[in-house]
């Protein structure tokens, strides 16, 4: 009796949260949200155009006249010498790798496991997908000696009598990145679909002809839609394990090689935890700057998608941390002569900063914010959260990459790597990221609003007792 | 050296394909660390100097390397024995399954590790997975004489037995192949087996202290044979188990 | 059903639009002459339409098969055709023809169920169609063919069941 009496002045109604602060008990007539999506897709500042101008022309310079002058120079004009083979390119395509597994799992592992949260911003992280994995096709193109002549890797009949050699890694690597590239453009296109269908129903002009072509003529009729639903449900399950397998291989690239630190057998699953992580980080970052800058995103994505997002950033960076530690005890214990020296070199080694700068962003920063849910709610924190962890994810592969090629066997060869032309292109890259997607937030709905739509029919408040309870109905 | 990391005797696909097994043996008792291997090693195969300042940074493209090390510390400091390392010419080459189009392939009939230039398209997996480090890649092209006029001191004078290399091609120690190549010609025309020393690489031609031996492995008569056989004999990381035939004589002296 | 018209009744939500489908039952107009477009997908039960048939699955069914004949000939017919030796590997590995197994099978998988669902809805194609663009905006049209001397009570009957227009259905462009 007391006790209850005790705690009643902290009794409060709510736990029970306004259900209009979710997305989905809080729907607007369908033709207000096509207008809203529309508007945002139509509305395009000053800022806009100066931010598009700059990047347009880092991407111009950074990266084609750089390319062009590594080209016609040769590798020279980097900074990779005898031990280091492998430098910022490699870094830089392990990176946009992983940066590419944001869409995917996001939008396939949460569609599969019918996470309903993420309707709003699936596309958001599709799309990143997609252009992350041309900054990784294009970063090998930039780290190849002779690349006018990529097309060998290409299996194909020719007269010369000479096929591509499937024992190589970098094979593996050239199938898997072209089959994520094609499958994970069409699952970013598959949704899209209605959505294209919609804004061709409110367009004119040449605008319209474009939308048309994409459309591909989509009304939405059932057997349109059963299709539809049907290849989106075989590309969700699908392209989990692909994208695992890519980021495997990729780190298969390094564990395949009789090198100190790269052969180790849990280099694979380490890489794939390593790019949900970066990937994931990276959705927070993306999903703040188009709410805070585009127009009638504040109602599309709220501080609930953040709240997802952080749940799974925490346990994918404790998932990472656990891969990490197997990495690193193994060899440590087994006290292997040169892994003795490289694990040396790289936590006192003159490098050593990057090394605890890596732990610090990629345990310290998400195990300190992300327990708290009313952290985990607010845009700017979560950004900023991306942001570093992003940072430390991209200094894990320069860890990995540039420095632990450093030590080898043969100690005569040891020689410090200091990236040149790599970090122009390196800007270049990312500027081309930046470039697309502000092209395709002015081209592309960024909302998939029938699968909002379809969301908000499904979800109803339903009174049971004294409260109304969120419930989901599956009209789908 | 053990016998079961021996080189097969042939692992060709014919009897007519066995052509001789080549291998090479570098006493360090008696090199002189004189770096003559190395200079005739770069006439021989038209490998390019590359400069001061990229081979400061690690970018010297010579096929054969002195090793030189101190152990200890200041003052009492020991050298090591000078370590002369080109390509180890794997049996079990590392460098040859990871490239992507054939470029780094075996010969079957004498066990050696083939470099096609041609085929080359620069990933540089072959070198980051060479455990002697003893491939070199062209990081420019040091052999253009409009890029690098200082650079090209011997344009006259390339050895016309050997590609020039382009940038973005990945190169190493061949055996001097185009001087077996030669004997083997040769024999062929006089109708008889080639014989032991005919085939001498540059780096064995130019030692003074005559520490490089070269010859084929797969006859026992041969000398280089004779001289794998001792005691002293070692092979570089024999542990990851490529089976290289190059063997070190070392601490007999 | 020789002479006979295509309406298009098109209604504001999903009630009214069973309704009405259920009307069109009663009516006698059988369920392969009625199709349903909507904004956003529904189940057919909802509106009591028989499942669509689709064949998506058996088309990707058949490209993951073709994909895994490809990565056979790839990793073990090429180097039939082509014999080279590297670095002590055997000429025909298995553990490299189940990775490009994996990704051929996939990417088979994956391409052909795009194109099953492009083949299967006959997309794209940018002919004519019956369609109001007011459909991604939330409506339900029921497209359906009557006799052309009972139109008049198909409208009337689907009218006073809440259709916003039933009006003969014009192929228009999109």
């Amino acid at each position: 009796m007391s006790a209850i009496a005790k705690a009643l002045p902290n009794l409060r109604p709510e736990e029970m949260e306004d259900p209009k602060e979710h997305l989905m008990h809080d729907p607007l007539p369908r033709g207000e949200m096509n207008r809203m999506v529309l508007e945002s897709m139509h509305t395009t500042t000053w800022k806009y155009w100066t931010v598009v101008t700059i990047l347009a022309f880092l991407v111009v310079t950074c990266l084609g006249y750089a390319w062009y002058y590594l080209i016609m120079q040769g590798l020279g004009v980097s900074g990779d010498n005898r031990p280091v083979y492998w430098g910022v390119f490699l870094v830089n395509f392990v990176y946009w790798i992983g940066i590419s597994h944001s869409g995917t799992l996001t939008s396939a592992i949460l569609r599969v496991l019918k996470i309903e949260s993420r309707r709003p911003f699936t596309r958001v992280a599709e799309l990143m997908t997609a252009f992350a994995i041309v900054n990784a096709g294009l970063s090998i193109f930039m780290h190849m000696g002779r690349v006018w002549l990529a097309y060998w890797l290409i299996p194909y009949p020719n007269e010369r009598g000479i096929w591509p050699d499937f024992h190589s890694p970098l094979m593996w690597d050239f199938m898997a990145i072209t089959t994520y590239l094609i499958c994970s453009s069409l699952y970013l296109y598959l949704p899209l679909i209605p959505d294209l269908a919609m804004v061709r129903d409110r367009s004119k002009g040449w605008v319209k002809t474009f939308y048309k072509i994409f459309a591909i003529g989509f009304r939405g009729t059932e057997g349109e839609w059963k299709n539809l639903h049907l290849a989106m449900n075989i590309f969700a399950f699908a392209i989990i394990p692909v994208a695992f397998s890519v980021h495997t291989i990729v780190a298969w690239d390094f564990a395949m090689a009789t090198r100190p630190g790269w052969s180790s057998s849990v280099l694979g699953p380490y890489f794939v935890a390593g790019a949900l992580l970066s990937g994931v980080a990276a959705v927070p970052i993306v999903l703040f700057f188009v709410r805070s800058t585009m127009k009638n995103m504040k109602y599309f994505l709220r501080p609930e998608h953040f709240d997802t997002v952080g749940k799974m950033l925490l346990i994918i960076s404790m998932g990472w941390a656990y891969f990490y530690f197997n990495d690193y005890i193994v060899p440590w214990y087994a006290g292997d002569k040169w892994e003795k020296i490289l694990t040396l070199f790289i936590e006192a080694g003159p490098q050593a900063w990057l090394w605890y700068l890596m732990l610090f962003c990629n345990i310290v920063v998400p195990w300190s914010v992300l327990w708290r849910k009313k952290w985990r709610q607010t845009p700017w924190l979560m950004a900023i959260v991306g942001i570093l962890i992003n940072v430390g994810m991209y200094t894990e592969r320069y860890i990995i990459v540039p420095e632990m090629s450093t030590i080898n066997r043969m100690p005569f060869t040891w020689h410090i790597y200091i990236p040149r032309v790599e970090v122009i292109l390196t800007i270049g890259t990312f500027a081309l990221f930046l470039l697309l997607y502000f092209a395709a937030s002015r081209i592309l709905p960024l909302i998939p609003n029938w699968e909002v739509q379809e969301g908000q029919e499904g979800h109803i408040l339903r009174k049971i007792g004294k409260a109304k309870i969120p419930t989901i109905s599956q009209i789908d | 050296m053990p016998k079961e990391l021996k080189s097969p005797t042939s692992s060709a696909n014919t009897a007519q394909d066995v052509q001789g097994i080549w291998g090479m043996v570098v006493d360090q008792d008696l090199c002189t660390g004189c770096q003559a291997c190395v200079a005739a090693c770069s006439m021989e195969n038209n490998v390019p100097f590359v400069g001061e300042v990229d081979a400061g940074y690690g970018r010297s493209m010579q096929w054969i390397r002195i090793e030189r090390f101190w152990q200890g510390s200041y003052p009492n400091i020991k050298a090591t024995p000078y370590q002369p390392v080109m390509c180890q010419n794997c049996h079990n080459a590392p460098c040859e399954p990871v490239c992507p189009v054939y470029a780094s392939v075996h010969s079957l009939s004498e066990d050696l590790n083939l470099q096609v230039y041609n085929r080359c398209v620069g990933t540089r997996y072959c070198a980051n997975n060479c455990p002697y480090e003893a491939r070199v890649f062209n990081w420019r092209d040091y052999m253009d004489p409009r890029q690098r006029p200082e650079l090209v001191t011997l344009a006259n004078h390339f050895n016309p037995d050997v590609t020039v290399r382009r940038r973005g091609v990945m190169e190493k120690c061949t055996f001097c192949i185009q001087r077996i190549r030669h004997a083997e010609d040769t024999a062929a025309s006089e109708n008889r087996d080639i014989r032991d020393g005919e085939v001498v690489p540059a780096c064995a031609q130019a030692c003074p202290a005559s520490a490089i031996t070269f010859g084929r492995i797969d006859d026992p008569t041969t000398k280089v044979s004779q001289a794998a056989d001792t005691s002293r004999g070692s092979h570089l990381l024999e542990e990851l188990g490529t089976i290289p035939h190059v063997t070190y004589l070392a601490g007999g002296a | 059903m020789s002479d006979s018209n295509t309406l298009l009744a098109v209604f504001e939500d999903i009630e009214p639009a069973a309704d009405g489908i259920g009307k069109l039952h009663e009516l006698g107009v059988a369920d392969e002459n009625m199709d349903v477009i909507s904004g956003i997908p529904i189940r057919p039960a909802i509106l009591e339409r028989p499942s669509a048939v689709t064949r998506v699955g058996w088309i990707a069914l058949a490209g993951a098969i073709l994909g895994l004949l490809l990565a056979v000939f790839f990793v073990w017919g090429i180097p039939y055709l082509f014999p080279l030796d590297a670095g002590g590997q055997p000429i025909y590995p298995v553990p490299q023809l189940l990775i490009i197994m994996f990704e051929m099978t996939m990417l088979g998988l994956m391409g052909f169920a795009f194109l099953g669902m492009l083949v299967d809805s006959g997309i794209p194609s940018y002919t004519p169609k019956e369609y109001v663009p007011e459909i991604s905006d939330g409506r339900i049209a029921v497209l359906f063919s009557c006799p052309k001397e009972e139109q008049r009570k198909f409208v009337d009957a689907l009218t006073k069941l809440g259709a916003k227009s039933v009006e003969p259905a014009e192929a228009r462009q999109l």
